[in-house]
């Protein structure tokens, strides 16, 4: 499969040609991990289950796939579907490391804050806000992730999370204000 | 890493080999979109039925003559209102909201423009439905149905069979050669002679033999005999509004003490325009 082939002509492809299909894992299997595991999927085996059920479902979807979106979104929004059927089916709770992801978050409240330049230089460690990101409600949550650790705008969260852009733009606010809510009393506005 | 790739790939395209997996054909997508938007779209136009009906409820409650048939205007509110039709409206509109919100884009539009948008259309169709005599047909189709509830044209004639309170509907059988009385058949069958010492020119102009009328007069302590004060057409019952009064008035002669004892005589003389 030539690689300049866009995901679009490779899913058209794939209708016809399973085996084009295993293009699309492979071009998609470490981000939608990394994806998986950013949602609170930290168990190896069950974030390869919830991947292995993305894609069949995505195979047995290809001819519902919206040409008006990109073949990135939707793969997205069916992972996400599928990571959360899991901790409903589960009944798991979401375990999160956030590691660096954790910079670009701190980095956004930091803007928000009424006093950017005290809030940027106070001490917050990954644990305090891993902490903080865990008690948030799993919509913002996601909303976070998307944004800060998946760098998705908001017209390709709205396809993702099946939600309007307007809805979007509140969700990330909402969620924001009340992570800085978690936070200790030092990094409050 | 590679490895690894390479065997959830393997594993995926085993799974598909090994159970068979193909893609779901295309019409089934299309049909279950096409369905959802069918069914957000018969919403849309049940709500304008439910508009129509309401309107038809609205404008045939005859609002003018409440004070005649009911104590307080909430009273009359609660029984004219198209509260039902209003209810079913908002049904209709979270049924379409809920089906529209189902189809492949249906994500995209917020609650306030769907809701705005199924609401506006809903009337709009709605008015068109009332003007050509659709909102009538279910009114009093679908309205005859829950037990709660009484088709307004029915509602309005027991409002105006309650002689005891001074409010009497029929249809005028005959008017006695000197006019100074004349006789009702009311909406249970009933015969009254009613006496019009207190009627003026429009009361008279309305009583017209096989005409409907309604009769605003002194609380009835008999039965068969009533003393009228006003007399009003019953009015069409597919328009918003009836022109009323507007008669030239051929006596100045004031109303008997009578008349203008009963409660609704002010609000009347104001209609009548006396």
């Amino acid at each position: 499969m030539p690689p300049e082939l866009t995901d679009e002509a490779i899913a058209r492809e794939a209708l016809a040609n399973q085996e084009a299909f295993g293009f699309l894992v492979e071009r998609y299997e470490a981000k939608l991990a990394r994806y998986l595991e950013r949602l609170g999927l930290s168990v190896p085996e069950d974030r390869e289950d919830v991947l292995q059920n993305a894609f069949i479902k995505a195979y047995m979807n290809l001819n519902s796939f919206d040409p008006s979106l990109s073949f990135s979104s939707w793969m997205y929004r069916i992972a996400h579907n599928e990571a959360m059927s899991f901790f409903r089916a589960k009944r798991a709770r979401p375990s999160f490391a956030l590691g660096e992801d954790g910079e670009a978050l701190f980095a956004s409240l930091a803007d928000d804050s009424a006093d950017t330049a005290a809030f940027a230089e106070a001490r917050l460690s990954e644990g305090q806000l891993a902490k903080a990101f865990v008690t948030l409600p799993p919509k913002y949550r996601d909303a976070l992730t998307l944004r800060y650790f998946e760098g998705r705008s908001y017209g390709e969260m709205s396809d993702i999370l099946e939600v309007p852009v307007g809805t979007v733009s509140t969700l990330i606010h909402r969620a924001k204000r009340a992570l800085r809510d978690a936070l200790p009393a030092t990094f409050s506005p | 890493m590679t490895h690894h790739d390479d065997s959830l790939k393997e594993k995926i395209l085993a799974r598909i080999e090994r159970e068979r997996l193909r893609p779901r054909p295309r019409w089934e997508f299309v049909l279950k979109n096409v369905v959802f938007w069918g069914l957000g779209a018969l919403a849309v136009v049940f709500g304008a039925l439910a508009v129509s009906a309401g309107v038809f409820e609205a404008a045939n409650a005859d609002w003018r003559f409440w004070e005649a048939t009911h104590d307080t205007f909430w009273g009359f509110f609660l029984s004219a209102a198209p509260i039902l039709w209003g209810v079913a409206l908002l049904l209709f509109i979270a049924v379409g909201y809920y089906n529209i919100r189902h189809t492949k884009s249906g994500y995209r539009y917020p609650l306030s423009v769907l809701a705005l948008g199924a609401v506006l259309t809903s009337t709009a169709l709605g008015a068109a439905l009332y003007a050509s005599g659709v909102g009538r047909t279910v009114e009093e189709g679908v309205g005859s149905f829950p037990p709660f509830y009484r088709p307004i044209l029915v509602e309005e004639r027991a409002w105006w069979q309650d002689p005891a309170r001074g409010a009497l509907a029929g249809q005028v059988v005959s008017v006695s050669t000197s006019t100074s009385s004349f006789t009702l058949q009311d909406f249970a069958g009933a015969l009254w002679r009613i006496d019009t010492d207190d009627l003026r020119a429009p009361d008279f102009a309305a009583l017209l033999p096989g005409a409907t009328v309604r009769v605003v007069g002194v609380p009835a302590t008999t039965t068969a005999a009533f003393h009228a004060c006003f007399v009003f057409p019953w009015g069409a019952v597919a328009t918003f509004s009836l022109p009323l009064g507007g008669a030239e008035r051929t006596s100045r002669q004031e109303r008997s003490e009578e008349c203008k004892g009963i409660r609704p005589y002010g609000a009347l003389e104001v209609l009548r325009g006396d």
